[in-house]
């Protein structure tokens, strides 16, 4: 990481006028610190998302590719270690959303937990559905693909239009992918559907850990 | 472009701090007073006398509300301090020789929610 140096110990000492080089690496400083704090997801959190997707996912192919049939789905070891990876996911995310929100308030903070609070009940809704369909007795294309596909394709692009709604942008654009790789996915058929939701929410979760890395570290004053 | 072009209110190491730090925040929204203090870590008098002077000068606002027992005060940035900050931005740019490079802005977009 390439933080300007930390100035900010000297200067307290002595709250006199600055320097403008002083001025700027402190303005760099505040901001970059600010914006770590108030701006979850980290890059890391994403980073650890793109390991969780590909492990999951992955994990499912390996386990439901070449041996089943007829076809019965992820053996319970791969559902253990996705259990124990959306686990740590729920409480690093809880985590971060607890630093960025203390001590803040006003509207842009009561649309954000608006926002989560719904998305919340879609992730619900999207993931229970799956409970009747398997009580029905679907046929098995139908029961391979929905659980792997479809709650994701209606969380992305629910989500894709809720967040295009409130102008978040970049929400709306890692969400619209999340849904797109679900749709493309889902051509993959009953085996390789796993596969492409692993690689295609890794490279999304890879491509938000980039881009929240690029705005943290935006300079304020360009050098 | 001379120092005497940066606003002297801003132009000082904690005020500067202050004004960054509330400018992360999404236009509107308001930081609590002891979140504030442990993120630029003064003590409550010397944040007070700080902030008074930002106040004065209608860069921040504060709003004292009570929560059961407990007040609590809350500050955020107001229109007026964004537009001084961004001020202040252009011409330590404009110093510092890189008038037309493209910085960025400091403000929020409002679009980190944590998903």
């Amino acid at each position: 990481m390439n933080n300007p140096p930390d100035i900010s110990q000297a200067l307290d000492d002595n709250d006199g006028p600055l320097d403008p080089r002083q001025a700027a690496a402190l303005l760099e400083q505040a901001t970059q610190h600010a914006r770590r704090t108030f701006r979850p997801p980290s890059p890391q959190l994403w980073a650890f998302r793109a390991v969780f997707v590909l492990v999951a996912f992955g994990g499912f192919w390996l386990s439901v590719r070449g041996r089943q049939n007829p076809y019965s789905g992820p053996s319970g070891w791969s559902l253990l270690v996705t259990f124990a990876l959306v686990a740590v996911n729920i409480a690093w995310t809880t985590a971060e959303l607890r630093r960025a929100g203390a001590g803040v308030s006003g509207p842009a903070q009561r649309k954000r937990n608006a926002f989560i609070g719904v998305m919340l009940v879609v992730w619900v809704v999207a993931y229970a559905a799956t409970a009747p369909l398997y009580h029905a007795g679907p046929s098995q294309p139908a029961w391979a693909l929905y659980p792997a596909s479809a709650p994701l394709m209606v969380i992305g692009l629910a989500g894709a239009a809720i967040a295009a709604a409130l102008h978040y942008w970049r929400l709306t654009v890692i969400t619209a992918a999340l849904g797109l790789v679900a749709v493309v996915a889902g051509f993959g058929g009953p085996v390789g559907v796993w596969l492409i939701m692993g690689i295609g929410l890794c490279a999304v979760s890879l491509g938000a850990a980039a881009f929240a890395a690029w705005q943290r570290h935006q300079k304020v004053i360009a050098p | 472009m001379t120092d005497e072009e940066l606003d002297p209110l801003i132009h000082v190491p904690t005020r500067l701090r202050i004004v960054a730090t509330l400018a992360a925040l999404p236009d509107g929204d308001a930081l609590s007073f002891t979140r504030l203090q442990d993120m630029i870590g003064l003590t409550p008098g010397n944040l007070i006398i700080h902030l008074r002077k930002l106040e004065e000068a209608g860069y921040v606002a504060s709003e004292k509300t009570r929560n059961g027992t407990a007040p609590k005060t809350t500050v955020t940035l107001t229109g007026h301090g964004r537009s001084a900050l961004r001020r202040y931005t252009q011409a330590l740019r404009g110093l510092l020789g890189g008038l037309d490079s493209n910085g960025s802005d400091i403000g929020a977009d409002g679009d980190h929610i944590g998903l």
